[in-house]
């Protein structure tokens, strides 16, 4: 890597290299699923012991750890749906590298090398410019590229530390009921932080995808000496945006909430946070998954809009 | 650039001469990917304010039956979210893969060359496959979480006994269904890596098989 972490120089430098991040990414989702597996036998098990008067204890164990080992599958399953995003970044390069080599001999005749006045036009895809010369790089997709690993560094730990404190909460389920809800606290915020990191860190990594998009979109256009034309950020980019920092936030103000119940004596009072503060850290990954969504969507039509350029430089020449 | 020793036609593919349509995924992905998302949007803050209502009645020292009773409604409808939105993200993967479809084809067909197409790779089968399993796994439990909360609700003793046993089983069931999902989501991610790869290796093709006459 050159240090900008959009993966290109790894598409030079390794071809191919993409098909081995697939494949590391679905290993990983292989071992996120079989963890969660076992936590659903883990339930079953504990499941038929609610209503045995001597299964209070197993059952109090048994949800401590089954909590602790579905988040962290979850975790698996996401940092393998990342390795997977990178297998496609250095994909993308590759794939740009191929374009901007067969183009030249596929290019029509036309008026290519006709100055364009810079400006902008209604594309099928939405509003797009025109320029001679490359776009520059969106702030959002300088931050993406300069963001995504550390969001996955960060989820990942957080996850490990959560999973690491529900073990530590199953072992004192029996002896310190109290310490044992303050640990619950402690795990759950750690845990759905760490999912929330690692979501940005997949949001970010769409956001880089988006960014290569557009930047190989004009290379190769440079290259061919056509008119540059990029799309300009959708709306549903724009509301991406929003909806991934607004999903980092919850994540964020739920941790702060639970290590505040951690601090609680009063177990009716640690009851009730946590009746609502389980459904708001589920919101807030909610907010990320939907400006996820709106990420792919993005990229259907930045795509589709790459497309409809080069069969028109190819049919045109310009 | 990679210079791969693979051609097209080393692949699964489906040889035209006019660019292909999306298939029935695709198109259903580019029609439903907003309704899901616009549904999840719907579901989550529901289930947040039900959640407020329900921890209300805790602090308050509420009636047992309306919290049990909520304790099912609000994972009911905050997996109808997720539901919802784990499909949006599998359906926009559809859609990505179409765009790759059809402006793949079309830019063969500009080219003057045969349309060479994937086929479906086995990672999108499985991927519809699992998102299917995935679907149904998690409406399944939304539909028993709703009706144990009308049977709580109605006055059942049984239920409201048993409701702590199904709020413990139906966890596993709805955490099974989202490890699926996720799983899903990483094949249709996967086929993209394979759809770039033969496209990497039909785009450097195309020059040897333009037909000279459209090259002057």
């Amino acid at each position: 890597m050159d240090g900008r972490l959009d993966l290109r120089s790894v598409a030079g430098a390794n071809p191919g290299a993409g098909s081995g991040f697939k494949r590391a990414g679905i290993v990983l989702g292989v071992a996120g699923v079989m963890a969660v597996m076992v936590t659903l036998v883990a339930n079953i098990v504990t499941g038929n012991l609610v209503n045995d008067p001597h299964g209070a204890i197993t059952v109090g164990k048994g949800s401590a750890w089954a909590f602790g080992l579905t988040i962290t599958g979850f975790g698996a399953l996401k940092i393998g749906i990342a390795l997977i995003l990178m297998g496609i970044l250095v994909t993308l390069w590759e794939r740009i590298g191929a374009i901007k080599t067969a183009l030249p001999s596929l290019m029509g005749v036309g008026d290519a090398g006709t100055p364009v006045a810079p400006g902008e036009f209604e594309s099928p895809y939405g509003r797009a410019t025109v320029a001679q010369d490359e776009p520059d790089e969106l702030l959002i997709h300088r931050m993406a590229r300069t963001l995504w690993l550390p969001m996955l560094a960060m989820g990942a730990m957080a996850l490990l530390a959560g999973f690491v404190v529900s073990l530590v909460w199953s072992d004192r389920v029996a002896g310190d009921p109290l310490q044992a809800a303050h640990l619950s606290a402690v795990a759950q915020g750690l845990q759905f932080a760490g999912e929330g990191f690692l979501l940005s860190g997949v949001s970010f990594l769409l956001g880089t995808i988006l960014g290569s998009l557009r930047k190989g979109g004009a290379e190769v256009q440079k290259h061919l000496g056509v008119p540059i034309n990029t799309l300009r950020m959708p709306v549903s980019a724009k509301l991406f945006v929003g909806l991934m920092v607004a999903g980092l936030m919850v994540e964020i103000g739920q941790l702060i909430a639970y290590f505040a119940v951690a601090t609680f004596d009063n177990p009716v009072s640690i009851a009730s946070y946590f009746a609502w503060l389980g459904p708001v850290r589920e919101f807030g990954l909610g907010l990320l998954l939907s400006g996820i969504v709106l990420a792919l969507a993005t990229i259907a039509k930045a795509l589709g809009f790459q497309f409809h350029r080069l069969s028109e430089v190819v049919v045109h020449g310009s | 650039m990679r210079m791969t020793s693979k051609r097209s036609s080393d692949y699964a593919i489906e040889v035209g001469v006019l660019a292909p349509d999306r298939n029935l995924p695709q198109k259903a992905g580019r029609k439903i990917w907003l309704p899901m998302l616009v549904l999840a949007l719907i579901a989550f803050p529901v289930a947040v304010v039900l959640a407020a209502v329900r921890s209300n009645e805790i602090a308050t020292a509420g009636s047992e039956q309306t919290i049990a009773s909520l304790g099912h409604l609000v994972p009911a409808v905050m997996f109808i979210g997720f539901a919802s939105v784990f499909a949006a993200v599998s359906f926009a993967i559809a859609r990505i893969l179409g765009e790759f479809r059809v402006g793949g084809g079309k830019l063969q067909e500009s080219s003057g060359t045969q349309v060479r197409t994937l086929k479906m790779p086995a990672t999108a089968k499985a991927f519809l496959a699992l998102m299917m399993m995935a679907m149904m796994a998690l409406v399944g439990a939304v539909v028993l979480h709703f009706i144990i909360a009308e049977a709580i609700s109605n006055g059942s003793t049984y239920s409201l006994g048993h409701s702590e046993q199904w709020s413990i089983w139906l966890e596993g069931v709805r955490r099974t269904g989202v490890a699926v999902y996720l799983a899903a989501i990483s094949l249709g991610l996967a086929t993209v890596i394979e759809v770039l790869n033969f496209q990497i290796t039909r785009v450097q093709e195309l020059p040897q098989e333009k037909p000279k006459a459209a090259v002057s």
